[in-house]
């Protein structure tokens, strides 16, 4: 980040940028801007959402969320972590380096495997690509181009499936990977209220944004979230960080459901 | 392969197919054995040959050619083949089209009767051409294929890829008009296109169908034409204004649009005299009445024309970054950067919902005339005055607001420089320019600014 950037204090007016909520954004964005907006609350930094129906195009890296600071413009909680260590504001400044590496580590494992899965589910599997996907994806645009818009999407999210190897897997594979990684997560988190004990790092952050967004949202089958929710301490994790950081006027969270 | 087709004088029965002996021969001009005054001798035209046709279907032409039939005296068959000859070369199908016309021959010759004769050469079937273009940081290649009188009636097909180092666009196009009423046509496109606009960071990819479709209607030409595009916005750099980057995006969009056009100007480049109006209204946005006023057919030209436009957007959604006006340029308000006055932010001109510009142009041959005769011809010096204004309105403010808004702060210019006119189709000029009423923001090109285009106020 430039020097300039760095000298300046962060603004009242940074807003943040996604797809409209109620009929557009999907799982998979809707679990990124969750996180970035969890990261941001956690360091105490306001933020305003507004949702574009191009928030996507509007991103310099097609990535929803972005952020519009003063006249920066950074899109991806990596890259807005960095932003924002720049400004002097940091998470992870108590780690060790030891924690530091388990913890890009740990961030590395929500994105490939998380983040891979929201992907897998939503644009490869047909019925939900078909039902929910592809509806909710071209929902502003009139038709022809909304058709077009969509099925480019899909066809571009499955070649990128095809690429890193999971074009072949099953949805039975994918839940199955879902699992593993949650398990490992709630290992990992054990009793502790947060990763790395006592404070909230990117990772909480990172690990909220995705599965509150898995708990809270209707897919075509309930089998994603039943596996989550078979970890009782990332659910009592999940309830505990909306409770602390989103409980305020602002917050427009759907409505948590709690565990049987 | 060529055969003569013998067209009876109508009313037609369909033409005949065959071979005289007596037509093989080309014909000559007899000498008269004693001089008569032969405009006033009274001829009849008894037969019209075409000679020369491949793949063009006879019913196409015979519309065309069937004035001479009517021609009463040999000045009169003269005048009406020249126009008929006018008729078959505006056609588009024919390389060339020469006109002999001589007493008729055979058992059925009357003493004063006339055949005439048209011998053309076909354009070919397909034409290819290769070109290479530099300009806006950008190289580029460009193929084109061209396929005139494609099934016989003067339908075109045209097909146009351009492959640069940046971008790629491509078209398609069929042209038919009507088999005797060349003037009432229609024509459908294809294409994708791209373009970089680096005033205002914006990169724009349209992908189109269009429809067209034109008749004459008294002196005037109209045209209707639907379009539908996908359009694609995007930043050119990471650097580019917030501005800019809330428009990118994809869009389709539909438009109805209407031009009527009056031209009688002796060339469409550097007319010598007539005028042209041309009046296109679109039913999203009405832009653009030219008015080009050129009256003296003296070596010495004044040139008036005065460009307009506005945009008006329906309900509430605000107007598109594509869809708005823009001005300055060697081509337009001269001494100011290419498109870049007017409304901006952070550097990127976001162009305007309205605007006015006018100019006024004084041509006057090359001092001391060199090459006077040949290439020199093509060379004018000419002084110019430009004027224009570009604003975005509020809507919620009645007309005399924006009035006085067009008015108030006019960006004007004036200089000299010499234009080179490219066939009939472009114009080169390199000027000297001294821009005035600069407002804060807008980019100037003072001294010496070079242009080429097509459309110049």
């Amino acid at each position: 980040m430039s020097q300039i950037a760095a000298a300046e204090p962060w603004p009242e007016n940074a807003t943040l940028y996604q797809p409209l909520k109620e009929d557009q954004i999907l799982l998979s964005d809707c679990a990124s801007s969750l996180a970035v907006q969890a990261y941001l609350r956690m360091c105490g930094l306001p933020v305003q959402v507004v949702c574009r129906v191009n928030a996507e195009y509007m991103s310099p890296s097609g990535k929803i969320p972005f952020i519009h600071v003063g006249n920066q413009v950074v899109s991806e909680l990596g890259p807005i972590v960095q932003f924002t260590k720049a400004k002097g504001h940091s998470l992870s400044e108590a780690l060790d380096d030891v924690q530091r590496a388990e913890m890009k580590a740990y961030m590395e494992l929500v994105n490939n495997m998380l983040l891979t899965a929201e992907l897998y589910i939503q644009w490869c599997d047909d019925a939900t690509a078909t039902e929910i996907s592809r509806p909710r994806y071209s929902s502003p645009y009139s038709w022809p181009l909304s058709s077009i818009l969509a099925y480019q999407k899909q066809w571009e999210v499955r070649r990128k499936m095809n690429a890193i190897g999971w074009g072949g897997k099953t949805l039975e594979q994918v839940y199955e990977d879902v699992s593993q990684c949650c398990q490992a997560l709630s290992q990992r988190l054990g009793t502790q209220p947060y990763f790395f004990n006592k404070h909230p790092t990117e990772l909480d952050a990172l690990v909220f944004g995705h599965l509150f967004t898995i708990l809270t949202t209707r897919l075509t089958s309930a089998e994603l979230a039943e596996r989550i929710k078979s970890y009782s301490n990332l659910l009592s994790f999940c309830r505990r960080i909306e409770q602390t950081y989103f409980e305020d006027k602002h917050s427009v969270l759907p409505s948590f459901i709690p565990s049987l | 392969i060529s055969s003569i087709h013998i067209l009876d004088p109508l009313p037609m029965k369909g033409p005949e197919l065959g071979v005289q002996a007596d037509d093989i021969e080309p014909p000559e001009i007899e000498q008269e054995p004693k001089q008569e005054v032969l405009e006033n001798k009274d001829v009849v035209v008894q037969r019209v040959h075409i000679d020369g046709l491949g793949r063009t279907k006879e019913d196409l032409l015979t519309y065309e050619i069937a004035g001479v039939f009517r021609a009463k005296n040999l000045i009169d068959v003269m005048r009406k083949s020249h126009e008929a000859r006018q008729k078959l070369l505006r056609l588009g199908i024919f390389r060339k089209v020469n006109v002999v016309i001589d007493t008729s021959r055979g058992e059925d010759a009357l003493p004063n009767g006339l055949d005439v004769t048209f011998e053309v050469t076909e354009l070919r079937r397909m034409t290819g051409s290769y070109n290479t273009m530099v300009g806006n940081n950008e190289g580029s290649m460009v193929l084109g294929l061209k396929l005139p009188n494609v099934f016989g009636r003067a339908e075109k097909l045209t097909f146009q890829f351009s492959y640069g180092t940046k971008e790629t666009s491509y078209g398609l196009s069929f042209f038919k008009p009507q088999p005797g009423n060349f003037e009432r046509n229609f024509s459908v496109n294809v294409y994708k296109v791209t373009g970089q606009f680096p005033w205002s960071s914006l990169r724009e990819t349209d992908r189109g169908v269009s429809a067209e479709f034109s008749f004459p209607v008294w002196r005037t030409s109209q045209t209707l034409k639907w379009e539908g595009v996908w359009r694609e916005l995007s930043c050119l750099a990471r650097t580019a204004s917030f501005a800019v980057r809330q428009e990118s995006g994809h869009s389709l969009k539909s438009s109805l649009s209407h031009a009527m056009v009056i031209d009688t100007r002796n060339s469409s480049i550097l007319p010598r005299q007539g005028g042209l109006l041309k009046i296109h209204q679109v039913s999203v946005y009405i832009s653009d009445p030219h008015l080009n006023l050129v009256p003296t057919p003296l070596t010495d030209v004044l040139s008036a024309s005065l460009w307009g436009g506005l945009l008006l957007p329906i309900g509430d959604k605000p107007t598109s970054i594509a869809d708005r006006f823009y001005l300055g340029g060697p081509t337009s308000i001269r001494g100011f950067s290419m498109y870049s006055l007017g409304p901006q932010s952070e550097g990127d001109y976001l162009g305007g919902e309205a605007y006015w510009a006018g100019g006024l142009h004084l041509y006057t041959p090359l001092p001391f005339r060199p090459g006077r005769g040949g290439f020199g011809d093509l060379f004018r010096t000419h002084f110019f005055l430009n004027a224009g204004n570009l604003c975005n309105l509020n809507y919620g403010e009645g007309p005399q607001a924006h009035l006085k808004k067009l008015a108030e702060c006019i960006r004007w210019s004036y200089g000299l420089g010499i234009v080179l006119r490219l066939g009939n189709i472009a114009r080169l000029e390199l000027n000297y320019c001294i821009p005035m009423g600069v407002q804060s923001g807008d980019r100037i090109c003072d001294g010496v600014q070079f242009g080429a285009g097509i459309r110049f106020l």
